[in-house]
């Protein structure tokens, strides 16, 4: 990184967390700079998910967390959410009794009602192929809009950082490149974006930075325009034993 | 005859139709059943005479008063009895919390108020016989919550946010939704559907502390028929059983009528656990 | 537990005499109030069975003593039947109890908490009700007079001390139970259902011999109470009754015997000394049952229990001895089980689609795949919790039948969670006992009464267990509280609960989570020894090295298919698999 750069929009320093009695993540330290695409890579136990919710505070967590110089190491979902935070969370779980407008709406909630509104559909704009159905049932959407409507939502309130979780499990190929597409999208417009994928040669052609996470700690972190990115991760992935 | 069943089963289906739906908002926010339901109707109906006979207000500011009595019971039935234990959910705890606060709350009306049985005012000089204000007020209350909810629920972004949060906790909380405060408007509205419906019900069951019980376990078999959360179902539910336990109280008498209520809701819940309309549970393992 | 029985056994040894010597004060009222004492927990110990240890909430639980109390008064009255001795009335009350005890208990094997609770109340108020109406027999609101019962036992001392001898009957019968396997299989039922039925607890069962034994209780103790009361009427049986019986197993702390029997002596003198506050004692419950529910769930046992109090050794290492396992397992009966064609779907999902697996005695049989693809779903058809739509399942050639998960510790197979399962407030060796529960020979009636065959099973339980942590090496924690246990050392636990069982296989699902480098390097190597000494293990993991390491074979599932099948070496050059895992 250049000597002038100025400090990372998230930082996280030492973070650990877990259920219960049951540690996951031992001491993470992770940053994403402003506008930039930061994938997250790792096998399945390895913590990613768990990471995530640490950082948005859905899960306690010892450690600090800074985003754009706010301290957030202690703060709740609401606080993370707006400070400009937003953590898309895994399984396109939308609320399915609700019409996809009012999904959006709800993601807004709190908001003054005319800047909610703009921002809704400024938001709704985003994926064309539901903007036509924003008065169904979130229900009756597919899998792939459903998960298309969980982004939408993670847009209304306009973060700085976007966290996806899986945004393509369970989607088609189509689907899954429509949805990374998206995500370069905000990065064109300066919204940065930390994504935890499982398809690791599309991550990769999107990002650009990895992390790789195995047995609750980072193993890799690398640009993504360094040579032998797959075979580095594969090694890492399957551990020469601790 | 058949005119006296309709008249008083409806109103009284009514007011546990009512009682059902309180615990349906209390349960869809927290998860958690709470025995406060039955308490709620009870202060309904002593509150309402307190203030429209002994202390001689009109009967809108007692009714605004009950109301408001009403959301703060529920208030402080989520901070006292529900929010502590929701941690450890599946121990249970919230059964014997709100039991205990409701307990508290009607031994303290007994103890202040009375144990026997005092009239309720009549609240409005209109109609007469099977046709008096006695029994429409219920069904007209019924109505004003059902409708009322339909229209919180539909055009509010709060009502929005309640079903949200009662779908998918999780996914609330992720996005940012104010989860405590949502929660704590949901036992307030509760509180307010409660006593209105002790209110209403006022004149039929008189004011009573002993009608905690009554309504506790009344109101509670609409939602076990109609299903958990289901507010349609407790509405329908609510009312067959008030014709139920009108037409076996006409044909059996009163003792028999509690006795053939009772044995016809354990056979259904043992035939149907979930109810009529209900959800499965969810996976053990 | 023993330990925890030796200091219980002091107290009960001075209340014994205290209540002995009672008579020694010449206090007629105090006699009173110790007999009620007596009769309150005559019917608490039975309910502290249902209610403390089986975590089941019957508030109702007045009904009985209502139904015990009017037919003895009934049938010694002479008013509906011929007069009968109050002693024949006694044993009607408690065949009375007994068929009230399974009707109320019932619902409880079907419904959810809330909703069983509720039926309670409401049978509480039925028999109220009947009470009321049934003017011809229970005399209605007026009313019908107790049973007088003859010397030695007449109104006065010579009751009470009836009474006492009953209530010492009581304590020691429920005592035995609760150190019995029957007492752990309801606590277990109570805190960890699904371990309790993977250890072959059959739950419906148990359940119903408790209320049975709890309803013959409850109803003595009403017939006593009619006796005591010399007069009832309807509104001598109030919900009040209820709470207070509910109070005092809380306050006492579940799972105790003693602290419930506190709890009742202190409830029961509380209202005679503070007379005014009598018109507030429910009041007083009330927010006395609040309070203990908000601040101390545990009870007064939780308080009593210092020996769970003094620290542990901070850095504990787990040391596993693999060498004592023959000795533990005595070659359990091999064989193979095996799955063929399984198909399993919820709603529209496919949660495994065509899958044949098998694993047989002496090998370590790995199963890997991604998250969704299966795994754990395999592990609960083989466990019996869901029935595929097609498929079978096949025990050493013979079908094993699906949707009997109890049953499946009959067949020597045992397995341990994805989340530890486990009893938190009892020791270590209690949880591990639970194992081998199936392998008790006493019944019911002999654990009540400490029979020889009863204490043989205790015996031959307590060695197996102290056997089993030797061998995952956790004997020396054998008597602390579970939940005081590191999140690494609850996995080993959950492993010697399995070898209790002495299992012809072995299921395993990620035992690895969560430890330590060095801690799965023993985890390991005791798997592999499990294997070679006769059982047949099945190792669901994420830990790829684990797998690698230790496995014979190893089978990989995704998308709930089978995607690769070899030994370790296969796999790990498998070209699919390292896709699978790495992503497309």
């Amino acid at each position: 990184m250049p000597i002038s750069a100025p400090d990372p929009l998230l930082q996280v320093r030492g973070l650990s967390a877990g259920y219960g009695k049951i540690g996951v993540l031992n001491g993470i330290d992770l940053t994403v700079g402003a506008g930039e695409i930061v994938a997250l890579l790792g096998p399945n136990g390895a913590g990613k998910t768990t990471l995530l919710k640490a950082v948005s505070g859905l899960l306690p967590r010892a450690g600090s967390v800074q985003f754009a110089g706010k301290d957030i190491s202690s703060a709740g979902p609401r606080e993370t959410v707006d400070a400009g935070l937003v953590h898309v969370v895994e399984g396109h779980r939308v609320f399915t009794q609700l019409t996809v407008f009012d999904n959006l709406l709800l993601a807004g909630y709190g908001l003054k009602r005319s800047v909610l509104a703009t921002q809704a559909e400024e938001a709704l704009a985003f994926f064309p192929e539901i903007a036509a159905k924003r008065a169904d049932r979130a229900g009756s959407l597919s899998g792939g809009q459903q998960q298309m409507l969980a982004v939408a939502q993670g847009l209304v309130r306009r973060p700085r950082l976007l966290m996806l979780d899986e945004p393509s499990a369970g989607l088609s190929p189509v689907l899954v490149d429509r949805v990374l597409a998206a995500a370069a999208q905000l990065r064109s417009t300066g919204t940065a974006v930390l994504l935890v994928e499982q398809l690791i040669e599309k991550a990769l052609a999107l990002a650009d930075r990895v992390y790789a996470l195995a047995r609750g700690s980072i193993v890799l972190e690398a640009r993504t325009s360094e040579a032998d990115l797959p075979n580095r991760l594969e090694r890492a992935y399957f551990g020469s034993g601790d | 005859m058949l005119e006296s069943i309709v008249s008083y089963g409806l109103a009284v289906g009514a007011i546990y139709a009512m009682i059902g739906i309180t615990y349906n908002v209390m349960f869809t926010a927290s998860r958690a059943f709470s025995f406060t339901a039955g308490m709620l109707g009870m202060l309904g109906g002593v509150l309402g005479a307190l203030f429209i006979d002994r202390l001689g207000l009109p009967a809108i500011v007692g009714l605004l008063l009950v109301l408001a009595c009403g959301a703060v019971m529920g208030v402080i039935t989520e901070i006292v009895a529900v929010r502590p234990v929701l941690k450890s959910i599946e121990q249970h705890l919230y059964v014997l919390s709100t039991l205990a606060f409701a307990l508290l709350i009607a031994q303290f009306t007994a103890i202040e108020w009375g144990t026997d049985a005092a009239p309720f005012p009549r609240l409005i000089p209109i109609g007469e016989g099977l046709l008096d204000q006695k029994f429409w007020i219920p069904m007209l209350a019924c109505a004003v919550t059902v409708v009322g909810l339909e229209l919180l629920y539909r055009k509010t972004l709060i009502g929005r946010a309640f079903l949200a949060i009662a779908e998918d906790a999780y996914a609330a909380r992720a996005l940012g939704l104010p989860e405590v405060r949502l929660r704590l408007a949901s036992f307030a509205l509760a509180g307010m559907i409660g006593s209105l419906a002790g209110f209403a019900g006022g004149e039929m069951l008189l004011a009573f502390f002993g009608n905690q019980s009554i309504l506790n376990f009344y109101g509670f078999v609409p939602v076990a028929l109609g299903g958990m959360g289901n507010n349609r179902g407790a509405l329908v539910a609510g009312l067959l059983l008030g014709l139920f336990q009108q037409a076996a109280n006409f044909l059996v008498g009163g003792i028999f009528a509690s006795v053939a209520v009772f044995v016809v809701f354990i056979i259904v819940l043992l035939l149907r656990p979930e109810g009529f309309a209900g959800a499965s549970g969810a996976r053990r393992v | 537990m023993h330990l925890r029985w030796l200091e219980g056994r002091l107290t009960f040894l001075l209340l014994a005499i205290a209540a002995v010597g009672l008579p020694l004060l010449d206090d007629s009222y105090a006699g009173v109030i110790a007999t009620r004492a007596c009769i309150y927990w005559i019917l608490i110990s039975g309910l502290n069975l249902v209610v403390g240890y089986a975590g089941q909430i019957a508030i109702g639980w007045v009904a009985l003593l209502t139904l015990g109390a009017y037919t003895t008064a009934v049938l010694t009255a002479g008013t509906v039947t011929p007069e009968i001795s109050p002693y024949i009335a006694l044993v009607a009350s408690g065949a009375i109890g007994v068929v009230a005890g399974v009707i109320v208990g019932l619902p409880a094997l079907r419904l959810r908490t809330f909703y069983f609770a509720m039926t309670t109340l409401g049978f509480a108020t039925i028999v109220t009700q009947i009470a009321l109406a049934w003017k011809s027999v229970t005399g209605g609101g007026i009313g019908t007079p107790g049973p007088v019962f003859p010397w030695p036992f007449a109104p006065g001392w010579g009751f009470y001390y009836f009474c006492l001898i009953l209530a010492a009957l009581c304590t020691w019968m429920t005592a035995n139970i609760a150190s019995s396997r029957f007492g752990r299989s309801l606590i277990a039922i109570r805190d960890a259902e699904v371990a309790a039925e993977a250890s072959g607890v059959a739950k419906p069962a148990l359940l119903v011999t408790v209320f049975v034994f709890s309803g013959a209780l409850a109803g003595v103790s009403g017939g006593l109470f009619s006796s005591l009361q010399s007069y009832i009427t309807p509104d001598a049986f109030t919900f009040d009754l209820s709470v207070l019986f509910f109070i005092a197993i809380l306050i006492g702390g579940r799972g105790s015997i003693l602290g419930p029997l506190l709890g009742t002596i202190l409830l029961t003198v509380l209202p005679e000394i503070a007379a005014p506050l009598v018109a507030w004692s429910t009041f007083l419950y009330a927010a006395l049952l609040l309070l203990i529910v908000l601040l101390i769930p545990g009870g007064i046992a939780d308080m009593l229990d210092y020996r769970n109090r003094r620290p542990l050794q901070q850095h504990r290492e787990i040391v596993p001895q693999p060498a004592l396992l023959p000795s533990l397992l005595d070659r359990p009966a091999g064989g193979a089980l095996e799955l063929s064609n399984i198909a399993l779907a919820f709603g529209g999902v496919r949660a495994i689609d065509g899958l044949s697996l098998d694993f047989h005695s002496g090998e370590v049989h790995g199963l890997i795949g991604p998250n969704g693809s299966g795994k754990t779903t395999t592990l609960n058809v083989i466990s019996g919790y869901y029935h595929p739509q097609t498929g079978q399942a096949r025990l050493n050639g013979a079908t094993l039948p699906f949707g009997a998960p109890h049953r499946r510790a009959g067949f020597r197979i045992a397995r341990t969670f994805q989340t530890p399962r486990l009893i938190g407030g009892a020791s270590v060796l209690e949880n591990v006992m639970i194992g081998g529960t199936i392998d008790g020979r006493g019944t019911f009636a002999e654990s009540l009464l400490t029979l020889p065959r009863h204490r043989r099973d205790e015996r031959m339980l307590r060695e197996r267990a102290l056997q089993a942590l030797t061998v995952v090496g956790l004997e020396t924690l054998a008597g602390v509280r579970a939940d005081r246990l590191q999140h690494s050392e609850l996995r080993f636990m959950e492993i010697a609960r399995a070898l209790t069982l002495r299992p012809a296989f072995l299921m395993l699902d990620e035992p690895a989570a969560g430890l330590s480098a060095e801690e799965i390097r023993r985890l390991g190597a005791l798997i592999k020894a499990i294997s070679r000494a006769g059982t047949g293990v099945l190792l669901v993991e994420h830990h790829a090295d684990l797998i690698f390491d230790i496995c014979d074979r190893v089978t990989v599932l995704n998308l709930g298919k089978i995607l690769a099948a070899g030994t370790p070496a296969e796999i790990r050059s498998h070209r699919e698999v390292v896709s699978a895992y790495l992503g497309a």
